[in-house]
């Protein structure tokens, strides 16, 4: 079984030889631990493609989470001189923007004036929405245009010809043996992004209504590029929703402004293709798992233990773990970034032996893997899946009354 | 009028209804203090309450700041040499150097201008030499960080650890929160105390200043 199949099968929940191991990155530690520079894994596709297979294989995961999308070839030539300083590098482009890329984070991209752009909500017109794409090289903007090319929308999509060069690259790269997943936005995510997270807040109780328009809006573009990705044959799409947790909204507001768009938005790509989509929402989630699979997710990310969050994986297992697939649990923080090989051994040990029995579990970090996480303790969470008996854990999970292997 | 009032449309966040009813109060001759105490701040209160026992979530709690703000726009000029609240505290505050989020840093120094504390805001990306500057100019007796990044999350420590090399934390007290941070990370690192959100950082900066007052 390679580790496709092996990733394909646990979020089927079939019967797998051991569980899948694949964690998401911060990009930050892809600029920590790879050999291109953070300015170049940033904004070039060959470069992040590079530093995305190199570190699947130097942790043995089973699967790659492509998290930024293809880069303009011509980057380059927008940019007037590049500064370096202790921190890190900033290109100043030639229409006076600035990007700050810190050696160990995600770059910011600022105006001339060095303030962020953002947009107001009353500017908004909800029919010239389509998709924000928060990574995109000059950030987000109104009305969308990628990049710093004068062109609004190249090509005759509105998505440039250089959006799925990463996928491309990283499929080519793992030639079709390695689990290959992708990234959309959900359409709360794009409208916060736009907005600034406390301004798109308030709008969702200022305007409710308009609000709800943009997010249809966005939720057209989302299924667009998530048809996209599914045509070039990744092996699922995850739905980054970071903002959807209990940190931030409540479960009612997660009814009216996520449910309905996030569900559109896999339905509309299920239309198209059977690409499995799952969702990747951080923080406080236990009071939301059942709203979660309402949306017609196959699988969640993260679920953060406490303190950061406040999911029990026995707890999630028993609500959700027949019907999705779960990825995480693992406290990126406290274990991965604080904690020791060993430490990182035995929580992996106590995942594997609540989430494995019945399948449908993908060893995992809940949230990213922190930029400064040391390597040795990543490189433990594929030790503790080889060293961990799926069969045992099965027979022990039916003894118990556990779910069984479908 | 009633001071009730103003409290009872910040609980829903109506800023202007605020705003109107706080120029009103003070033009039929309540005092400043009176009006933050009774209306405004009575009004934080319930939504704190709300906010703990998940009764509202974060869209609300930030209308509310909002409905305090336009209060206070009419209160602070009237506040700023009263002895009932200038007597609180001074705070300097701000998001560490490399992170750029501030919903919780921003709703803490409200929450503490609120409370009669003079507050330094710093920004977001705030340096260190940004904070010791700060400190040396204002003497005060909080100071507050929050980071949201695991990646930003030590520059506390080290910001904590410098601070207390160069005797700049002499008389003062350091809390800290983001989403990241526990109150195991404030203990580990040096700070003297953690807010789990914005409602509970304010409170223990009181607490901080309150402790303060009785060495």
């Amino acid at each position: 079984m390679n580790s496709r199949e092996r990733v394909a099968r646990a979020m089927r929940h079939e019967a797998v030889d051991r569980v899948p191991v694949m964690c998401q990155l911060a990009l930050g530690h892809y600029f920590l631990n790879c050999q291109s520079a953070p300015l170049d894994i940033w904004h070039s596709t060959e470069s992040f493609g590079e530093a995305l297979v190199a570190l699947q294989r130097r942790y043995r995961f089973d699967g790659i989470l492509i998290n930024l999308p293809g880069r303009d070839p011509q980057w380059r030539s927008y940019i007037q001189h590049i500064e370096t300083g202790a921190d890190g590098q900033t290109i100043h482009w030639k229409n006076g923007w600035i990007t700050e890329c810190p050696r160990d984070d995600n770059p910011h991209v600022l105006r001339p004036d060095k303030s962020r752009f953002f947009v107001a909500f009353e500017e908004i017109d909800p029919d010239s929405l389509f998709y924000i794409e928060p990574h995109d090289l000059s950030g987000t903007s109104y009305p969308y245009c990628w990049g710093f090319s004068d062109d609004p929308a190249p090509g005759t999509s509105f998505f440039p010809p250089w959006q799925c060069d990463t996928i491309r690259y990283v499929l080519r790269a793992t030639d079709h043996v390695v689990s290959v997943h992708s990234e959309i936005f959900s359409p709360f995510t794009q409208l916060l992004e736009l907005l600034d997270y406390a301004n798109g807040l308030m709008a969702l109780l200022d305007d409710p209504l308009k609000f709800k328009a943009c997010l249809k809006a966005l939720t057209r573009g989302t299924i667009e590029w998530g048809r996209l990705q599914a045509a070039c044959g990744v092996d699922a799409i995850l739905i980054s929703s970071a903002f959807a947790g209990g940190g931030f909204i409540s479960p009612q507001q997660y009814s009216e402004f996520v449910l309905p768009f996030e569900k559109a938005v896999i339905d509309g790509i299920h239309e198209k293709s059977d690409v499995p989509i799952y969702t990747h929402t951080c923080g406080r989630i236990a009071d939301r798992l059942e709203l979660m699979g309402a949306t017609g997710t196959q699988g969640i990310d993260t679920l953060d233990p406490p303190p950061l969050g406040n999911v029990d994986l026995a707890d999630a297992k028993k609500r959700i773990g027949d019907c999705l697939f779960i990825k995480g649990n693992l406290d990126p923080v406290n274990i991965m970034l604080k904690g020791t090989p060993e430490g990182v051994i035995c929580e992996a040990q106590r995942c594997l032996e609540i989430g494995a029995p019945g399948g449908g579990y993908i060893l995992s970090t809940a949230c990213s893997v922190p930029p400064h996480a040391p390597p040795e303790n990543i490189l433990k969470l594929a030790e503790a899946a080889a060293g961990f008996d799926v069969e045992k854990s099965n027979r022990s999970g039916v003894e118990t009354g556990g779910m069984t292997l479908s | 009028m009633e001071l009730q009032e103003i409290a009872e449309f910040l609980i829903i966040g109506h800023a202007e209804r605020v705003e109107i009813l706080t120029r009103q109060a003070l033009e039929a001759g309540y005092s400043a203090n009176d009006i933050l105490q009774q209306g405004l701040l009575a009004g934080m209160d319930v939504v704190g309450i709300q906010f703990k026992n998940c009764e509202i979530f974060l869209p609300e709690v930030l209308t509310c700041a909002r409905a305090m703000k336009a209060g206070m726009r009419h209160l602070e000029p009237l506040l700023r040499g009263s002895t009932t609240t200038s007597s609180t505290g001074k705070c300097v505050i701000g998001t560490v150097k490399g992170d750029i989020h501030d919903i919780g840093k921003n709703l803490v120094s409200l929450l503490l201008q609120a409370s009669g504390f003079e507050v330094v805001d710093l920004g977001t990306g705030a340096s260190m030499e940004k904070f010791m500057e700060s400190i040396q100019t204002h003497r005060p007796q909080i100071v507050a960080m929050s980071a949201m990044l695991t990646t930003t999350m030590t520059q506390m420590e080290t910001n904590i650890a410098t601070l207390r090399k160069q005797g700049l934390l002499e008389g003062a007290k350091v809390l800290i929160g983001g989403a990241p941070v526990t109150a195991q990370f404030a203990r580990d690192i040096g700070a003297d105390a953690y807010g789990r959100d914005a409602m509970e950082g304010t409170a223990k900066a009181r607490e901080l200043v309150q402790s303060l007052k009785n060495h």
